[in-house]
């Protein structure tokens, strides 16, 4: 059982990283549409500027005036003077005046260390048997072909898909992103303060205090993909990572761009990262599972609550100047300079059914339902084109083990990890963007399953450190190339009778990549 | 008396008619290139223009400098307006390719003006830090005498007294030529322009 977690966690490790790397998106549709750069919400994207965190706050629109932007009138759904007649007619909306589409293709050449030779010339398996293919030194890479539309249909109704089309030079073997509508505004209703209620509904990111699938770096943050499996004596196996896409409605409200921001998430509850579909019962795509359904996405009757809670200090002097969406600078708006400060809160079970017994011995399905909990804080500080932030997170789940009778659960020790990530952004010259990072796990039952493992992520120890400088050069407002030298954590082949490992070494790789959106 | 009078508006009728046949015209066409340009009389050595008091306004709406190209004669105050509910950032890098004479006019809020007086000629490059696809210009002129094509690259200045200058043609991106033309009456003066 536990080589079989292995294999999955390893697998899940490697498809993590290949998912989302990259993964980020910027919106040249909306360059079209205003008929301005990239440059005016984002800085290096698609890291949002001020402004660009305003334009999404308020549903993809201008905050202010947005009509007077739009360079391509919109495309009526209903003239204006249809409201007066709702309800007896479809209430009237609009549309873009051009498809808000939007393509992104990246590309990756990655050197591997020579450390990587450990691997190749360790052998698996009893002899004669086949081995895995060589860890290259250096390796060409494609990466993503993706398609993204976005925008807002007049009425405070924004929309956003993203979807890869091709994965590493594959023909549709990507995924959806995200998929959502996002009624902004909501709070006119009930006359609350503007923007202080919102709903979107769909496949979307977690509201997380820094954004993983946009996020500029090449590599993903390691807190934001960490699974929890137990070691050897635990019944743990969540697959729940932070940065996965979630199914759900999630209520938000505040600024992004300075003071509150709230979101309040209620999502599908999966941990064991299986969609089911019986197949007398069809899911609302229809059909089960491999024939024409894609099945369900919740693996049990509860949903999953996630919880962020923000607010920054905008630190300008002057009131206006703080509480404008950019600062006024001598040459020219710029962001803000200020401190944010923030908690998050996931909460689930996890859930895992086993062929039992009922008291009176009949057979039975009996369900583990393992409650766990993510709990974290960040911080974020911004001056001028410096900013530092950093996360902190603990995770931790309950353990339920099967009893001698197969009929019920002992409670046994719960697995938990720590970690988070710390990282300085500078942009140097409006098109050069340079990068520091660390990286940490803290994670024992990882370095117990892991150890001796053999594969290529073995950690050396129970704490998991990763530095990674980076630079990045924007030849164009929307073409990009990154570097980052990741200097990794340590790892082992062999260890001694205590356990410990034996001639340790670190893995590193420096990755290119060339992007383009357009 | 009679006699007197008469001959003094005859004198003043020979005056006028004099002057009036001494200031001619420049027209011609502004070839090679699309869209409007600027032609523009260079000052003759030694020869100064009073400033205008006229202040030509500027507008920075919907994210675009309205008008694309101004054209105003050294002295004149210029007001940039901004219309945008978003902020805005006026500055240019160089006058007439000098990069010594870059200034940041700054940001202000929507409605409001801000004043600049241009004391040197040349094109001005408008720009916007924020927003870095809006493109203006202001072409100073040295003199009075400056006019800008239709879309066909047509132009005529009115009221160039008779007499031989300097004349400069601009367009956006291409490089200025200039050429000597003799002003007597309705005069002529083509010009083809290359980027």
């Amino acid at each position: 059982m536990k080589t079989r977690r292995r294999v999955f966690q390893f697998h899940a490790f490697v498809v993590t990283v290949i998912l989302l790397t990259g993964s980020a998106y910027a919106i040249p549709a909306f360059s079209r549409q205003y008929g301005t750069s990239c440059t005016t919400c984002h800085i290096d994207f698609p890291k949002l500027n001020d402004f660009g965190k305003a334009f999404k706050d308020a549903g993809f629109k201008f905050p202010k005036d947005d009509e007077t932007f739009i360079k391509i009138p919109p495309v009526m759904l209903g003239s204006p003077a249809q409201k007066e007649l709702w309800p007896h007619t479809v209430f009237p909306g609009t549309i873009p005046g051009i498809p808000q589409i939007g393509l992104r293709f990246n590309q990756f050449f990655q050197y591997t260390g020579s450390s990587a030779n450990k691997y190749n010339a360790a052998p698996q398996g009893g002899l004669g048997s086949l081995q895995s293919p060589l860890v290259p030194n250096t390796d060409f890479e494609p990466g993503f072909f993706s398609i993204f539309i976005a925008g807002n249909f007049g009425s405070d109704i924004a929309f956003w898909v993203d979807d890869d089309l091709s994965v590493a030079g594959l023909n549709a073997n990507g995924e959806l992103g995200d998929g959502y509508l996002r009624f902004v505004n909501l709070g006119r209703f009930f006359k609350l303060p503007t923007d202080s209620f919102t709903l979107r509904v769909g496949q979307f990111e977690l509201d997380l205090p820094f954004t993983q699938a946009r996020s500029i770096n090449i590599s993903p943050y390691d807190i934001y993909t960490q699974a929890n499996f137990g070691s050897t004596n635990q019944n743990v196996n969540n697959v729940i990572e932070l940065a996965d896409a979630a199914h759900g409605i999630e209520l938000s409200g505040g600024h992004l761009y300075g003071g509150y921001h709230y979101s309040v998430a209620f999502v599908d509850q999966n941990t064991s990262g299986q969609t089911a579909s019986a197949p007398n019962v069809p899911s609302p795509t229809g059909g089960q599972v491999g024939a024409g359904g894609v099945g369900f996405f919740s693996d049990t009757n509860y949903k999953d609550i996630y919880v962020n809670v923000s607010y920054r200090f905008n630190l300008e002097q002057d009131p206006a100047s703080r509480h404008d969406i950019q600062a006024a600078g001598a040459t020219g708006p710029r962001d803000h300079t200020y401190l944010s400060l923030g908690t998050f809160y996931y909460e689930g079970r996890s859930d895992q059914r086993f062929s039992g017994l009922t008291s009176g011995g009949a057979a039975a399905v009996i369900s583990a339902r393992e409650p766990f909990y993510r709990v974290g804080g960040d911080f974020s500080f911004n001056y001028r084109t410096f900013n530092l932030f950093g996360l902190y997170m603990y995770g931790h789940d309950n353990d339920l083990l099967l009893n001698s009778t197969f009929t019920g659960f002992l409670p046994g020790a719960a697995a938990t990890f720590n970690g988070g990530f710390l990282e300085a952004d500078y942009l140097v010259l409006p098109w050069v963007m340079t990068i520091m990072r660390w990286d940490r796990v803290q994670s024992t039952a990882d370095f117990l399953d892991q150890a001796g493992s053999g594969n290529y992520f073995s950690p050396a120890g129970t704490t998991r450190n990763r530095y990674t400088p980076g630079v990045q050069f924007l030849i164009h407002p929307n073409i990009k190339a990154s570097f980052e030298y990741q200097y990794r954590p340590q790892q082992a082949l062999f260890y001694n009778s205590n356990g410990q490992p034996v001639e340790p070494f670190r893995t590193n790789v420096a990755t290119g990549a060339l992007e383009f959106v357009y | 008396m009679k006699h007197i009078f008469m001959m003094m508006m005859v004198a003043a009728v020979i005056v006028m008619m004099s002057l009036a046949a001494s200031a001619g015209t420049i027209s011609g066409k502004v070839a090679g290139v699309s869209g409007e340009s600027v032609v523009y009389v260079e000052a003759p050595a030694g020869k100064t223009f009073p400033a205008p008091t006229q202040e030509p306004v500027i507008d920075q709406k919907g994210l675009v400098f309205q008008p694309h190209i101004t054209v105003v004669q050294v002295g004149t105050t210029v007001q940039f307006l901004n219309s945008d509910s978003v902020a805005h950032n006026v500055f240019w890098p160089s006058v007439g390719g000098n990069k010594k004479l870059t200034h940041n006019l700054g940001t202000w809020p929507k409605g409001e003006k801000r004043p600049f007086k241009f004391d040197n000629a040349g094109a001005v490059p408008l720009l916007c830090n924020v927003h870095p696809e809006m493109s203006g210009y202001v072409v100073v002129s040295p003199t009075p005498y400056f006019a800008k094509t239709d879309k066909s690259g047509e132009y005529k200045i009115e009221n160039v007294p008779d007499g031989s200058y300097t004349v400069t043609a601009w367009h956006e991106g291409a490089k200025n030529q200039t050429k000597p033309v003799a002003v007597a009456g309705d005069t002529k003066a083509d010009f083809t322009l290359s980027k």
